[in-house]
């Protein structure tokens, strides 16, 4: 047993002492957070300030828009910068409204000159007011581009509520019961799932789920690689000898899927903890969605089928490093691998869209795809638990058999020097004691 | 406790229908330094692989320090194999922790004898650099200190002296008998007979997976040593060869190596000698275990 631990200590260390593994560590969750917060900067670039004419022969409206519409309800819980950060979407960019010198002009005349002036882009568009606005319930809005909804809605429902408050204020309603009144709605998304409902952005959510499958894709086949390297180091370099002569090679192989497969779970574990100071610092700027995607459960999947993920992949890339001979050999083996990872994650990308089909099902069952698709699933629509410990149970049988199996590969591939094995070569390595 | 540190028991290797160790036994005694001998291609490597169990025989056993080869015995062996490798990312002193823990050492005792052997290996300062900054050299005698660090009873050295240069020779086979002084029993394997004359106890010489002759050394030199004479002349001495009392010769033109079949013969050789050729010296000679071996593989192939 001392043995094991030491295999276990000295794989553990020197990965964990790697630039790569300290770059990767803090590199990833930087980028991370960078995914999240670029969609919420985008947004706010993509709204570029607007200067809005206003021709307003009302009389009046011209405040009302400055100033925006009536603020919304209280929300019930949650922090202040956040809240800040949830009604963006139905600010408008920035838009300053400069009145128009009527000078007695009339609206025709008016129109002419702004005319150029919008297709010159001295401004950005004209908002005419007519007079009777208030009866006709009708203004006229000029300009290159009428297809910022944003915009127009908030000039929309600026306006309804300045004329509702006018109302109601000529007819000497209490002006607090007016602000009630005139106050805006807003309207919350919910995903409806077995488990309970939850709040949620459908859009991020899918970004989010592909992100995270990206992750562990790419962790997966790192470690796959790191195991098969230095089976392979150990094998060329005959440093194999050595081993086996001091140690039961069980214990070598065990050691060596132990100590690196911890070395995987400290980055995830780091990561996750970067994850949390990161979105609680800056929880301001990033998507409320986002934060409703990354609770603690996704954590928890996410670091379960990390470890199943971690098992089912390296054991077979150990197998590589311990069969071949060189670095080419081992490459292309490894590519053969590593398609077998992507095609859970190609499946996946479709069961993102349908999370519940019973292809989906059957797939995400299958431990070769489990650790990327069960967990794609989770992250969408979670399925109901029995889904979740059958592919959890499937899994642990099937690094069971892998690891028996493994040991013995290990055993005798790492001492097998000089020409590939046949299969059925292979097949009888199972068999040697 | 047996009196046989190792023993083998017919061992036979075959790889891909070829024969690489032909039922080989000897026995190692206690103590004593054994020298396995043989050309390139011999298969050295192959019998000590088995007796390490990192390859399996086809037939025979081996015993090892009186039992099979548990984990146990496992930790009272040093092994410095054929092909030299340690991990070259690796620091020097972690090298050393990580080969001494996986043979059961502690920690801190792998710490502290590591430190004395780096000192006494020249290697002192160096306990954090790794591996793949260290000369061939220095990466040899390191290996070596991995091998010895958990003070084994039994050190199996396959060709320790190749690829280092004569003070190191000469370094590694003064702890081969330091090691020797204390009690421990080694067998090493070599190529270079020259090198095993100086050192070994007893020898076991192997041709194409054949044993062709075991023995301690003083044995077999008191058979094959003293019937050699060694001449150096200026003539024609073709004669000799065809003289009755002469089992061999080989002549090299100003020196001849003439085998007698008897060595109480060498007195009328010089008598027959004298006037017909000038002798310029006359002695006895030990053949070299090379010359033995040559002399024991030409009779396997001529038998
Ligand atoms: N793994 C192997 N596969 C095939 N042939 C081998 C293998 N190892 C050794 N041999 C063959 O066995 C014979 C003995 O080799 P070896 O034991 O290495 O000799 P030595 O160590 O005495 O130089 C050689 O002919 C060699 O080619
Ligand atoms: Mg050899």
């Amino acid at each position: 047993m001392n043995k094991l631990f030491a295999v276990i200590k000295k794989e553990y260390k020197t990965i964990v002492k790697k630039k790569s593994f300290i770059i990767m560590t803090i590199l990833t969750p930087v980028l991370m957070a960078g995914m999240m917060v670029v969609p919420v900067l985008l947004m706010k670039v993509d709204r570029s300030d607007k200067k809005i004419a206003v021709a307003d022969y009302a009389g009046g409206y011209i405040q009302a828009l400055s100033a925006g519409p009536a603020k919304k309800g209280a929300k019930p819980k949650g922090k202040l910068d956040m809240d800040a950060m949830n009604e963006m979407p139905e600010l408008p960019g920035r838009i300053s409204f400069h009145p128009v010198q009527l000078g007695g002009r009339d609206a025709a005349g008016l129109l002419r000159e702004y005319e150029q002036k919008v297709l010159k882009k001295e401004i950005d568009g004209l908002l005419l007011i007519p007079a009777d606005v208030k009866s006709r319930r009708q203004v006229s809005y000029y300009s290159t581009s009428i297809s910022d909804f944003t915009t127009l809605n908030f000039i929309e429902s600026t306006l309804r509520t300045a004329i509702s408050r006018q109302l109601l204020l000529e007819r000497q309603i209490d002006p607090a019961v007016v602000d009630e009144a005139t106050r805006e709605i807003s309207m919350e998304t919910f995903k409806v799932k077995k488990e309970g409902t939850t709040k949620s952005d459908s859009g991020m959510d899918y970004m989010m789920s592909l992100f995270m499958i990206i992750i562990l894709f790419m962790i997966l086949i790192n470690y796959g690689q790191i195991i098969m390297r230095g089976v392979l180091e150990e094998k060329t370099s005959r440093i194999s000898e050595l081993l086996i002569s001091s140690a039961r090679a069980t214990h070598i192989f065990y050691g060596k899927l132990l100590g690196i497969g911890l070395a995987g779970l400290t980055q995830v574990a780091l990561w996750i903890l970067l994850a949390v100071i990161l979105v609680s610092r800056f929880s301001g700027m990033v998507d409320a969605a986002i934060l409703s995607f990354l609770t603690p459960e996704i954590a928890f999947y996410f670091v379960i089928f990390f470890i199943l993920g971690f098992f089912i992949y390296a054991i077979p890339y150990a197998f590589i490093g311990a069969a071949v001979n060189t670095d080419q050999e081992a490459q292309q083996f490894a590519s053969v691998l590593s398609v077998l990872i992507i095609v859970p994650y190609i499946l996946g990308i479709s069961a993102l869209q349908n999370p519940n089909s019973t292809l989906t099902l059957v797939a995400s069952l299958f431990p070769l795809f489990t650790p990327i698709l069960m967990f794609m699933r989770i992250t969408t629509a979670v399925p109901p638990l029995w889904q979740i410990l059958a592919s959890i149970g499937l899994c642990v049988l099937t690094i069971w058999g892998l690891a028996w199996l493994g040991a013995k590969i290990f055993r005798v591939g790492m001492l097998m020097y000089g020409k590939k094995p046949s299969l059925g070569e292979m097949l009888r390595w199972v068999r040697y004691k | 406790m047996s009196e046989w540190a190792l023993s083998l028991h017919d061992l036979v290797k075959d790889f891909d229908g070829k024969r690489a160790v032909d039922h080989i036994s000897f026995t190692v005694k206690r103590g004593e330094i054994l020298g396995l001998l043989g050309p390139n291609g011999a298969g050295k490597t192959t019998t000590i692989r088995m007796v390490m169990d990192i390859i399996a025989p086809d037939a025979g056993r081996v015993e090892i320090l009186g039992e099979g080869l548990s984990e146990k015995v496992k930790d009272r062996i040093g092994f410095l194999p054929e092909e030299r490798g340690l991990y070259r990312k690796l620091k020097v002193m972690d090298t050393l922790l990580f080969f001494g823990e996986l043979k059961g050492m502690k920690a801190a005792a792998a710490r502290e004898r590591g430190r004395r052997l780096l000192e006494q290996f020249q290697l002192a300062g160096y306990e954090e650099k790794k591996v793949e900054e260290l000369s061939k050299g220095m990466a040899q005698k390191l290996q070596f200190i991995t091998t010895i660090l958990h003070d084994p009873e039994l050190l199996i050295l396959d060709e320790p002296f190749s690829g280092l240069d004569p003070l190191n020779i000469e370094l590694i086979q003064g702890i081969i008998l330091e090691r020797r002084r204390k009690g421990t029993t080694i067998i090493y394997s070599t190529h270079l007979m020259e090198y095993a004359e100086k050192t070994v106890d007893s020898l076991v010489m192997i041709d194409q997976g054949r044993k062709v002759l075991d023995g301690t050394l003083a044995a077999v030199k008191a058979e094959y040593g003293r019937k050699f004479i060694r001449l150096q002349y200026e003539g024609d001495a073709r004669f000799v060869a065809g003289l009755p009392y002469v089992r061999s010769s080989r002549d090299s033109g100003r020196e001849m190596e003439i085998e007698l079949e008897d060595l109480s013969k060498r007195e009328q050789l010089l008598r027959d000698l004298l006037g017909r050729v000038t002798v310029n010296g006359f002695q006895l000679s030990e053949p070299s275990l090379q010359n033995i071996f040559i002399r024991k593989v030409r009779e396997g192939a001529g038998a």
